[in-house]
């Protein structure tokens, strides 16, 4: 009886112990196209761009967009809420470590950590009123966070130096760009260390598991607000200890960098990069960190012509002068093509080669690799 | 004691009164049926039970602790599996991870040792995963191990629903629906699931099912709730001739009028039943409704734990008194129960 009962379904009867598989004979001799492959990459990146003068800057920004790209993801990618507030906590962790260095006189190192402590204590704040709203409320919300932040505590006196900006310098060690671009690098490391720890633990599982649904997590035992809090200080954390970088990356802070534009920016390299993909959030971040000084002016010329050719029609001659905003016009670009033609952003672009890099033969169409956070189309569309 | 005892639940949304003066007692390795027809308020129970729903009145005492205005995560934890009417489980994820996730509550390690990535953390994942293994090979899942729950059949993730609810190593197990999606002849292997996943894991079920032959297949005892209230109470085979049970299914004097109403096939077949005992048809069919309680469970190479079967063949009575059931506690192994090492 017990044999009837127990008998396996047909499903995995039929199929075979081992499933199929491509021939890789080849041994370790198959990771030697794929270190070949990344090589370049690796040299202009960690050395040849960083040696350069202009170059630096540009990668040290990359790494710090890129942090907070990681943790815009772990809200939006993971835990499915939406912030148009990143701004808010970016800044706030850059006026805190500006200011604890220099007025209040605070070791280097200790900077960080307050920085850290604001963004996580201001995101925890959000993190409140995102238990009580959701969606398109709690945008709105985070929205009205941020602008209010920018026109309040970043204009306050004894924080911004009476409105001409706090200015954090670096010590000696980082004077030089290059340093100061591994100094970021180390940072952008050990965010992705977290963020990899995230989803191997039973942190990320909760927090996907509650981000489609409330009550079949908290049916597996996952206390939903305290998750979503959680989501919520991490978040803001790695944005204070970004904005903390920043502030030693341009030397003064001020609130005018700092607008709703850039929590726009941070939300859109977050998405066109890919939601729920570490990589394609960290390429995603690097793009829009360099977008103005990859498209300098004969690319805005290219894109204005263009643009002046198609919107004029008969006499009328369209007036348009995009120098100011070519990286919005860029990101309102790609976050179209992104939602309608590819949910999954550059991370899902780019997915033959890293499924090719991490040593699976090449295929240009194998989406059966599912990670735990990878998106299903309808993440970005809802 | 019972494990659970439900006094006087009551809830209302807006003008309906959901429920009203719901008693219900679960006791120790007893499967216990919850039927009625549509609207009846069953899952509603659940809820209540679970912690999902706030009730307006009556309290929910599990193993003598008040646990009505407990949130239901702690109740997972406590040791309230559930399983919803529809599916509920993270449909993006791999059936593997689902299992890992359900784990949640008895992961063994604290968030920041997770994030940190401690020794002790990452021996603790290794040992989820084994376990949502053995669950896998136990359900005969492992099939769909790394597959997307989303693309699976109702049937199949009704069975790794079941699983999920597993993981969170129960000690009361709340089922609502589990054979919906699934033909009779899966419904009828699930019954036998039951009743081994009881003997195996020392588990107590309240269930919510439709499938007639299951509830007479396998439970011990078995309430009816219609428009919020309780109907009646009995052992199945008592229930099924209830003439109240058989009006509230039928809806009055008159099944022939109704029976052209039926939505679906297993409707007919519920109240076709229903209807051969109205008429005093005793023929039974004979395959769907063994009795309980003389059919041994399982070939002679394992034995039943005692207590169970001993309770179902005896008469069940309300207010035990302590010294029995002391008794009956100690005479019952639970085999493979791990809480201890769980925690």
């Amino acid at each position: 009886m017990s044999a009837e009962v127990y008998a396996p379904p047909e499903e995995a009867a039929a199929s075979p112990a081992k499933p199929h598989r491509a021939p890789r004979s080849y041994g370790p001799i198959r990771w030697l196209p794929r270190i070949l492959f990344l090589l370049p990459f690796v040299y202009w990146v960690l050395w040849r761009i960083p040696n350069d003068e202009a170059g630096a800057p540009i990668l040290a920004d990359a790494c710090i967009y890129a942090i907070v790209g990681l943790s815009l993801n772990i809200l939006i990618g993971y835990t499915g809420q939406l912030s148009l507030g990143h701004n808010g906590f970016f800044g706030i962790g850059a006026f805190a470590a500006a200011y604890s260095l220099t007025v209040r006189d605070v070791p280097f190192a200790a900077t960080f950590v307050i920085a850290g402590l604001c963004g996580a204590l201001f995101a925890l704040f959000m993190g409140f009123i995102a238990l009580r709203i959701t969606g398109l409320y709690l945008a709105l919300i985070t929205l009205v966070f941020g602008l209010t932040l920018e026109e309040s505590l970043f204009e306050v006196e004894w924080l911004t130096n009476s409105g001409a900006g706090q200015p954090a310098d670096r010590p000696e060690w980082l004077f030089d760009d290059r340093n100061f671009f591994y100094f970021c690098l180390s940072f952008l490391l050990l965010a992705v260390y977290i963020d990899w720890r995230l989803l191997r633990s039973k942190t990320g599982r909760a927090l996907l598991a509650l981000k489609e649904n409330e009550r079949v997590a908290e049916a597996f035992g996952i206390n939903v607000t305290a998750f979503k809090l959680l989501a919520f200080v991490l978040s803001g954390t790695l944005a204070g200890v970004a904005g903390a970088l920043l502030a030693y990356r341009i030397g003064i802070v001020t609130a005018s960098g700092l607008g709703f534009n850039l929590a726009l920016t941070f939300v859109l390299m977050t998405v066109v990069g890919g939601l729920g993909s570490r990589l394609g959030v960290i390429l995603g971040a690097s793009l829009f960190a360099s977008l103005t000084f990859l498209l300098d002016e004969t690319w805005v010329g290219v894109v204005q012509t263009f643009l002046v050719k198609v919107l004029s029609f008969g006499n009328h001659t369209a007036e348009i002068n995009i120098e100011g905003s070519i990286v919005g016009f860029i990101g309102a670009l790609g976050l179209l093509l992104t939602i309608v033609l590819n949910p999954g952003g550059i991370a899902q672009q780019i997915r033959p080669i890293t499924r090719w890099l991490s040593g699976k033969p090449f295929s240009l169409h194998d989406d059966k690799d599912t990670g735990p956070g990878s998106v299903e189309g309808s993440s970005v569309r809802a | 004691m019972s494990v659970l005892e439900v006094r006087d639940l009551s809830i209302r949304f807006g003008g309906l009164q959901a429920l009203e003066g719901l008693n219900l007692d679960v006791n120790e390795f007893e499967i216990v049926g919850l039927i009625g027809p549509n609207g009846a308020g069953k899952t509603t129970a659940f809820n209540c039970i679970t912690g999902f729903y706030k009730p307006n009145g009556g309290t929910v005492t599990y193993r003598g602790r008040d646990v009505t205005k407990t949130p239901p995560h702690v109740k997972a934890a406590m040791g309230f599996g559930r399983t919803f009417q529809n599916v509920g489980m993270v449909k993006s994820a791999t059936a593997l991870e689902n299992l890992r996730t359900a784990q949640h509550a008895k992961a063994g390690y604290d968030v920041f040792s997770g994030l940190i990535g401690t020794g002790a953390s990452v021996r603790a994942e290794k040992k989820l995963t084994d376990k949502a293994d053995a669950i896998l090979d136990l359900l005969d899942l492992t099939a769909i191990r790394d597959k997307r729950v989303g693309g699976q059949s109702y049937g199949t993730l009704k069975l790794l629903e079941l699983g999920c609810a597993l993981a969170t190593d129960p000690d009361v197990l709340l089922l609502d629906e589990p054979t919906s999606g699934m033909g009779p002849d899966e419904s009828d292997e699930l019954g036998e699931r039951l009743l081994l996943l009881r003997k195996e894991f020392g588990l107590t079920i309240l269930v919510i099912e439709h499938h007639v032959p299951l509830v007479l297949r396998v439970c011990d005892h078995v309430y009816v709730l219609n428009f919020g209230r309780l109907l009646a109470e009995g052992e199945p085979s008592f229930i099924q001739t209830h003439p109240e049970v058989v009006a509230a299914y039928l809806g009055g004097e008159d099944p022939e009028a109704l029976a052209a109403t039926h939505e679906t096939a297993e409707d007919a077949e519920l109240d076709a039943q229903l209807e051969a005992r109205v008429h005093g048809v005793t023929a039974t069919p004979a395959p769907e409704e063994p009795v309980a309680e003389d059919e041994p469970l399982d070939d002679d190479t394992t034995e039943l734990p005692v207590a169970p079967k001993a309770k179902r063949a005896a008469p069940r009575t309300r207010g035990k008194t302590a010294a029995e059931q002391r008794e009956a506690k100690a005479a019952t192994p639970r085999p493979r129960r791990t809480k201890k090492d769980a925690t």
